[in-house]
């Protein structure tokens, strides 16, 4: 048995340097590595550079705290509790952030790419579509096109050399420094084992060249070795882990707690202007670590959002019904 | 007494879910966004689409919720399902052809049926940075059908979007961003396209062979004049065909007492 891989929230945080390449586990409002998020935040980390399969409130607490960048994404807003990123649309506004627009597939794709040491994918999606405008190239604009870790070209047109079968679009493979993700569970070693829809976390994982995973439980590797077949990911693709029970609020965690909607309303509604968010940061991430933060949120609404362990969500109560 | 529900009796809302609903024909796969497509998916579930096959971009396939998911990344999307993976398989399954019909939304669209749910204004220098594009161009892409539901707006529906998100019947062929029909671009992986929007207004569908939206029905107390002033573009009413069709009774049951009774995406129409 190894212990060697655990470290707190701060040390994770610091393992992201200013300047890093980042992405996450989850989708949209699920499994976002918050607790980590905060920590990045209160550390003042700057000049990130977000790649993410699809953005979420994640995206913008970063962007509103002035740590990222650079953003490639396809998404960002709160589902149901917000329709849009209103951190990120004032930033691009002001010319404070680079954002390079990819489809959704694109972006999964070009992480599957980067899991599998392959260069690039090829894929027939979004033709026809801005997305490609050779004119709308935004980090070749800005000449951060280096061929290093960000790729010469934002796209390659060309043809089906092998079957005829016309247009394709070559995608350079998502690499990253960091991948962060937050699951149900992971192994003393490091072996994850993630409830519900994966999303695009075996991806990730695979791409990034430094994984962290943060779990509502550490759990003895025998316990998850028992039923290797249910298990996500391997001990050896994980660099370090650390327990962190509800550390994805205000996003959910299947079969643990549901997406706090409220949480997120509130912060979509109250940090439209940059004033506002800082005050809102100024209550909820400053000043707190997580476990005062969960003190703040208090037991009453914690429970409110806790699952069902039977159903993995936590039922309605049709306050609306008939 | 009618099984159509009386126009007192029932929202925009409910109309156009119901609408939305009978675009979903039987044993067909079904892409569902998040919002009013995943009640009326639903609810062609259970009425003449039984044996429809629901696909969460999330990456849940074959889905039975038995309660509402807010969003496809929702815990409620897995219970009940064939399988519940992740994105790869999603849109490998997508782009592969599996799926039959897909439903978006936008927040402009243009004669061809290109939607934009990225910008408003140049892309550029906008004057409204809006979500970006998420699946949308991927469904659209791979579906044989897809089917759009928008609040209709005359600045909404225009001449030219602010910046192709998704793409209609003519679209841009680069690197030069000519118009060309669909079919030219997209070779072998071509399977079809927008077939309808549906709109606060009405129902619009598209001719093929010249790529152009057309209006098929209006809703109750809109004329086709009054929807043609409602387009920036100049939209043929030549083959409208009357109104919209109204909810059923057991429709409008369906999706306040079983589907959504919170209210989460389909509001009741209140009772005067």
């Amino acid at each position: 048995m190894s212990t060697d891989k655990r470290i707190t929230l701060q040390q994770a945080a610091e393992i992201v340097t200013n300047g890093s390449s980042l992405t996450f586990s989850g989708f949209t409002i699920w499994r976002r590595p918050f607790a980590v998020i905060y920590e990045l935040i209160r550390q003042h980390r700057k000049n990130l550079h977000l790649i993410e399969v699809n953005g979420g409130p994640q995206t913008e607490f970063l962007v509103g705290a002035g740590c990222v960048d650079i953003w490639e994404s396809c998404w960002v807003g709160h589902e149901l509790y917000g329709k849009y990123g209103a951190n990120l649309s004032r930033k691009v506004g002001n010319k404070e952030i680079l954002v390079e627009d990819y489809s959704h597939a694109e972006m999964l794709f070009r992480f599957t790419a980067a899991a599998t040491g392959a260069p690039y994918a090829v894929t027939q999606t979004s033709l026809g579509t801005d997305i490609h405008n050779p004119e709308y190239d935004v980090l070749g604009r800005a000449g951060k096109r280096d061929g290093k870790r960000i790729a010469k070209h934002k796209y390659i047109f060309t043809e089906d050399p092998f079957f005829d079968a016309g247009a394709q679009i070559l995608i350079p493979a998502a690499k990253v420094d960091v991948a962060i993700l937050c699951v149900q569970q992971v192994g003393e070693e490091g072996t994850v084992r993630v409830n519900g829809q994966l999303y695009s976390d075996p991806e990730v994982a695979r791409a990034a060249d430094i994984t962290i995973v943060m779990a509502e439980e550490i759990v003895p590797e025998e316990y998850l070795r028992r039923h290797a077949d249910q298990n996500t990911i391997a001990t050896f693709e994980v660099d370090y882990i650390l327990d962190c029970p509800f550390g994805a609020h205000p996003t959910g965690m299947f079969g643990k707690y549901d997406v706090d909607g409220a949480f997120l309303k509130d912060f979509y509604t109250n940090t439209r202007t940059q004033e506002g968010f800082d005050s809102f940061a100024k209550e909820w991430i400053h000043g707190l670590d997580h476990i005062s933060y969960l003190e703040k949120l208090g037991w009453p609404r914690m429970l409110n959002l806790r699952a069902n362990t039977a159903l993995n969500y936590r039922p309605r109560e049709h306050k609306g019904g008939k | 007494m009618s099984i159509y529900a009386s126009p007192e009796e029932y929202g925009l809302a409910d109309l156009l879910c119901c609408a939305a609903s009978r675009e979903v024909q039987d044993n067909e796969i079904v892409f569902a966004g998040t919002g009013l497509p995943m009640v009326a998916i639903m609810l062609a579930q259970k009425t003449h689409a039984p044996d429809l096959k629901l696909i969460f971009e999330a990456g849940t396939l074959d889905g039975r919720p038995p309660e509402l998911p807010t969003s496809v990344g929702d815990a409620r999307c897995e219970t009940g399902a064939s399988r519940s993976s992740g994105l790869f398989d999603a849109f490998s399954i997508a782009q592969r052809g599996y799926v039959d019909l897909g439903f978006l939304g936008g927040a402009e669209v243009d004669l061809y049926g290109n939607v934009n749910t990225t910008c408003i204004g140049d892309y550029l220098n906008p004057e409204l940075r809006l979500t970006g594009s998420g699946g949308n161009p991927d469904i659209n892409a791979f579906a044989k059908r897809t089917v759009f539901i928008m609040v209709h707006e005359k600045r909404r529906f225009v001449e030219n979007v602010s910046y192709i998100t998704s793409p209609g019947w003519r679209v841009k062929k680069w690197p030069g961003g000519e118009f060309v029909h669909r079919r030219e671009l997209y070779g072998a992986a071509f399977r079809g396209g927008p077939s309808a929007v549906i709109s606060t207004a009405g129902v619009f569908r598209f001719d093929e062979q010249d790529g152009h939206m057309y209006l098929d029905t209006c809703h109750p107390g809109k004329t086709p004049d009054d929807i043609k002033g409602m387009c920036q573009f100049d939209l043929d009413v030549s083959r409208a065909q009357g109104n919209t069709l109204a909810p059923t009774r057991e429709e409008l049951r369906l999706i306040h007492e079983v589907l959504d009774p919170d209210q989460i995406f389909i509001p009741k129409v209140k009772k005067a």
